[in-house]
C-alpha cells in the first residue's frame, strides 16, 4: 500500500492520455453492454479521479479530541483532506472526550454499527474479539521502515491468539515535571524514589507538594504501575501470568507501598485520592504543585498560558529510579481497531499504512505529544525526533529532548513485562491499582494483605478472561 | 417620604433574609461570567484575586479578553450545537405534551382505582438511569438507521420525559373540580371539546411545567446525546461542549463558562417569566 505521496509523486500520478483512452474505451463498453444500468456499468471500471484507485466509499474514523487543538485542526482539515483526495475516499473524522472512549465503544459494539476506524488511547484488549486482526498490515509497515518499538508490539499483540488486534499508532512518554527553583531551593532531587520520599517533606513544607495522585483515573493508573515496575513488583510475567504475590515481585509491591503512603503522609494531602486526569494538570498550573507525572500537557499549558515565569522554570525529567529499574508506562497509547462491522476495512487499512508512513508531521504538529509507534516512521529514527525536539524555542531551550530519552530507554506497555491483555485490560479499567495504594495509603490496609486481595481479584480477572480464550 | 421609609423599614427583613440566597445563587453566573474572559495568565495564577480581573484596575476590560468567547463561536460548532439543543428540545417537548397530557387526564379521570397506581409504576420508569439503557438502545437506534442524527434524540429522549410529565400532569388534573367538565359536558361538549376548552386552558400552569421541565430535561442529557451522536456538526450542547472543550487532561475554562453560561441565562428567563405558574404547576397537585 502506498504512503500519502509527495509532491512530485502527486504530479506523476496525474492521469495520463494513455490512461484516459483506456478508460474511454472501457467505459464506452460498460455503457454498450450495460446501458440500462449505467450505475453498474460506471463501478465496473469507476469514475475515477486519480490514478491508482483501489479504494472508494467513505471512510468514518473516531478518535479523541487532541490536547493540542492544532493538531486536531491539521489532521481534520489538511491531512485527511489530502488523504482523501488522493485516494478517492471520503473520510469523516469525529473527535470525542477520552474518557468516553470505552462507553462509546461499547454502544458502537452493542449497535454493530459505528466508524470503520476507531482509536483508542490505552490498548483496547477487552474488545478483541469485535476487532480485525491486523497482521496484514503491521508486516507491511514493519516492511518498509523497520522493525515496531516494543512498546506498540506489547501493546498490540495477543501471543495466545497469535493476532494484533490492534494497530499501534502513537505513544506519548510519560516524563516527570517539576518546578526546578522549587526543588532547588528545598535541595530535592528527583533521581530515585528514595530521593523523591526523602523529598517530599520538605516540598510540602514550602507549601509545594508533590502531585502523584491514588484516584480511579488514567495519571494515576499510568503512574502507580510504573512505580511497581521501577521496585520490581510486576502484576504479571512475560508468559501473562498473575504473578503479583510471589517472591521478588511481592517484596517490590509491598516496597512501592509503603512509599507511597510515606510520600502522602508526608509529602501531600487528602485530595490525590479524588483527583481526576486534569487535577495534577490544574494543580501545578496554579502553582501548587512541586512535581508531577503527565504527559507534556501540562508544560505545553502553561506555555500557552503566557506565565513565563511557570512555564520557564517547568523542566522536564525521567522518571526516578527505583531499587530495580527505571521504567515508566507510556502515557497514551494511541491504538487503532478496524471493528469486524466496520464497512469500509480496506481504506482503513490503507490509511493506516500511510499514516505511519509518514509521521514526521503527525509528531511535529502535536508538539512531540505523539510519538509513532515505529521508530522508523520518522527518518532518521529517534536522532531526528532528538533533532526536532532540540529546535522548541520554549525555555530552558532543548528541555523536551528528554522525550526522547524516555521514549527510548524507559518507556514501556501497561501490563510489562507481559503483554497488555484483557486482564491488565480490566485491572486498568477498574482502578484496581490505584485502589490498592489508596487503601493502603489511608491506613484501611496493610501494603501485605492489600498485595494479596489484589492478587485474589486479578487471579479470578484472568481466570474469566482465559475462558474466553484471549490469555 | 416617611410612607417610604416606612415601607422600605417593613421589608428591610425579607431583603436581608433573600439577600444572601440571592447572592448565593448568583454566585455561579457571576463567577462564569467574569472567567469566560479572563486571560490565561491571569485565570491560572493562584496569587491573582480570582472575582474580578487582575492586574485589578478601574478600566477592568483592559485586563479581559474576548478571545475566548471567540474561539468557542469561530473554532467549534458551538451556534450548531444551540440550534441542535433547541430543535430537540422542542419537537420533544412537544411529542411530550401530545401523549402525556391525555395520559395524564386519562389516569386521574378515567382509571378508577388502579390509576394511581398505574401513575406511580410509569413515574417508576423515568428513575431508570440512561447509564443502563444507552446499550440495549444502541441497537434499536442503528437498526432504525438513526446513529449520528439528531431524530435518534427524538426518539428516545421522550422516554423520560413522558413518564415524569404524565404523573406531573396526573396530579394537576385532579386538583380541577370534575364538577366543571361535567358542566360543560351537560352544555353540550364531548369530553374532547371539554378537555380543550375548559380543562386544558385552566391546567396551563402544569402544562407550561412539563414545557420547562421536559426541555431542562433534553438540555441537561448527557449519555443518549453523547453516544448516538458523533459528528461535530450534530452534536447537543451537553455533549459538544465536554467533547471539544476538554481535550485530554487540558480544560478551555473560560470557552466552557461562556458555552455553559449561555444557554443558562435563556433557561434563566424562561423560568423566571414563567415563575408563578411553574410554581403553581408544581404545587397543584400538592394538595389533593
Amino acid at each position: 500500500m502506498a504512503h500519502v505521496p509527495d509532491e512530485r509523486e502527486a504530479k506523476s500520478s496525474a492521469l495520463t492520455r494513455e490512461d484516459l483512452l483506456k478508460r474511454a474505451g472501457a467505459a464506452a463498453f460498460a455503457v454498450s453492454m450495460f446501458g440500462a444500468l449505467p450505475d453498474k456499468a460506471l463501478g465496473l471500471y469507476g469514475p475515477l479521479k486519480y490514478q491508482h484507485k483501489q479504494l472508494s466509499g467513505e471512510l468514518k474514523i473516531l478518535q479523541w479530541a487532541h490536547f493540542v487543538p492544532s493538531y486536531d485542526q491539521w489532521l481534520d482539515n489538511t491531512y485527511l483532506k489530502q488523504w482523501g483526495e488522493k485516494n478517492d475516499v471520503d473520510v469523516k473524522i469525529d473527535h470525542i472526550l477520552n474518557t468516553l472512549l470505552f462507553s462509546t465503544a461499547s454502544s458502537e459494539v452493542a449497535a454493530q454499527s459505528g466508524h470503520d476506524l476507531y482509536q483508542f488511547i490505552s490498548p483496547p484488549s477487552s474488545f478483541q474479539k469485535q476487532v480485525l486482526p491486523l497482521n496484514d498490515i503491521v508486516q507491511e509497515v514493519s516492511k518498509k521502515i523497520g522493525p515496531m518499538t516494543k512498546v506498540g508490539r506489547r501493546s498490540t499483540y495477543n501471543p495466545r491468539t497469535k493476532k494484533f488486534f490492534g494497530f499501534p499508532d502513537n505513544y506519548a512518554p510519560d516524563p516527570v515535571q517539576y518546578r526546578r527553583s522549587i526543588l532547588a531551593e528545598a535541595g530535592v532531587s528527583l533521581n530515585t524514589w528514595e530521593d523523591v520520599r526523602k523529598g517530599a517533606p520538605k516540598l510540602k513544607a514550602a507549601g509545594h507538594p508533590v502531585g502523584l495522585g491514588m484516584s480511579n483515573e488514567l495519571d494515576s493508573n499510568m503512574f502507580l504501575m510504573s512505580l511497581l515496575y521501577c521496585y520490581g513488583g510486576f502484576i504479571q510475567n512475560e508468559a501473562n501470568k498473575i504473578v503479583f504475590n510471589t517472591g521478588s515481585n511481592r517484596k517490590g509491591a509491598i516496597e512501592a507501598l509503603e512509599l507511597m503512603r510515606e510520600i502522602f503522609r508526608n509529602g501531600m494531602s487528602d485530595e490525590v485520592f479524588a483527583w481526576t486526569p486534569a487535577s495534577n494538570n490544574q494543580a501545578f498550573l496554579a502553582g501548587r504543585l512541586s512535581m508531577s507525572l503527565n504527559a507534556i500537557s501540562i508544560a505545553r499549558t502553561a506555555e500557552k498560558s503566557g506565565n513565563t515565569a511557570l512555564s520557564d522554570d517547568t523542566w522536564l525529567a525521567s522518571i526516578p529510579r527505583g531499587p530495580v529499574m527505571r521504567l515508566g508506562n507510556e502515557h497514551v497509547m494511541g491504538v487503532y481497531v478496524i471493528w469486524k462491522f466496520a464497512k469500509n476495512k480496506e481504506a482503513a487499512k490503507q490509511f493506516l499504512v500511510d499514516q505511519q508512513l509518514a509521521y514526521r508531521q503527525h509528531f511535529l504538529q502535536s508538539e512531540y505529544y505523539n510519538f509513532p509507534a515505529w521508530t522508523g516512521a520518522i527518518k532518521g529514527g529517534f536522532k531526528t525526533m532528538r533533532a526536532l525536539t532540540k529546535q522548541d524555542t520554549h525555555k530552558p531551550r532543548g528541555k523536551y529532548t528528554i522525550l526522547t530519552t524516555i521514549a527510548e530507554k524507559y518507556t514501556t506497555n501497561v501490563g510489562h513485562p507481559g503483554n497488555s491483555n484483557a486482564v491488565i485490560d480490566e485491572i486498568f479499567n477498574r482502578y484496581l491499582i490505584p485502589q490498592m495504594f489508596a487503601e493502603v495509603a489511608q491506613g484501611k490496609s496493610s501494603p501485605a494483605n492489600a498485595v494479596r486481595d489484589f492478587t485474589r481479584e486479578a487471579q479470578s480477572i484472568y481466570r474469566k478472561w482465559q475462558a474466553q480464550g484471549l490469555v | 417620604m416617611g410612607g417610604r421609609a416606612r415601607a422600605a423599614r417593613r421589608s428591610l427583613p425579607t431583603y436581608l433574609v433573600l439577600g444572601p440566597f440571592a447572592i448565593l445563587l448568583a454566585f455561579p453566573f457571576y463567577w462564569m461570567l467574569v472567567t469566560m474572559f479572563k486571560e490565561d495568565l491571569d485565570l491560572y495564577n493562584a496569587e491573582n484575586v480570582p472575582y474580578v480581573y487582575n492586574p485589578v484596575q478601574w478600566k477592568f476590560w483592559e485586563s479581559a479578553t474576548t478571545k475566548h468567547v471567540e474561539f468557542l463561536f469561530t473554532d467549534t460548532r458551538y451556534t450548531d450545537w444551540l440550534v441542535n439543543t433547541a430543535l430537540v428540545g422542542a419537537v420533544v417537548v412537544a411529542i411530550t405534551l401530545v401523549i402525556s397530557l391525555p395520559a395524564g387526564y386519562a389516569l386521574a379521570r378515567l382509571s378508577g382505582s388502579w390509576g394511581q397506581t398505574a401513575g406511580i409504576g410509569i413515574f417508576l420508569v423515568y428513575l431508570i438511569p440512561p447509564t443502563l439503557l444507552f446499550l440495549p438502545l444502541s441497537p434499536l437506534v442503528a437498526r432504525l438507521g438513526l446513529q449520528n442524527s439528531l431524530l435518534s434524540l427524538i426518539l428516545v429522549y421522550p422516554s423520560f420525559t413522558i413518564p415524569f410529565s404524565t404523573w406531573l400532569l396526573m396530579g394537576f388534573f385532579k386538583t380541577i373540580p370534575q364538577e366543571l367538565e361535567d358542566a360543560a359536558l351537560v352544555d353540550g361538549c364531548s369530553r374532547i371539546k371539554a378537555l380543550l376548552r375548559i380543562v386544558f386552558p385552566i391546567s396551563l400552569p402544569g402544562i407550561l411545567t412539563v414545557v420547562i421541565f421536559a426541555f431542562s430535561l433534553c438540555v441537561n442529557e448527557f449519555i443518549y446525546a453523547f453516544t448516538f451522536i458523533s459528528s461535530s456538526e450534530s452534536r447537543t450542547i451537553s455533549s459538544g461542549v465536554p467533547s471539544e472543550l476538554i481535550r485530554g487532561d487540558v480544560f478551555f475554562w473560560q470557552s466552557l463558562m461562556a458555552a455553559t453560561l449561555i444557554p443558562s441565562i435563556v433557561l434563566a428567563l424562561l423560568y423566571n417569566a414563567f415563575l408563578d405558574r411553574f410554581i403553581k404547576g408544581f404545587t397543584g397537585g400538592a394538595f389533593r
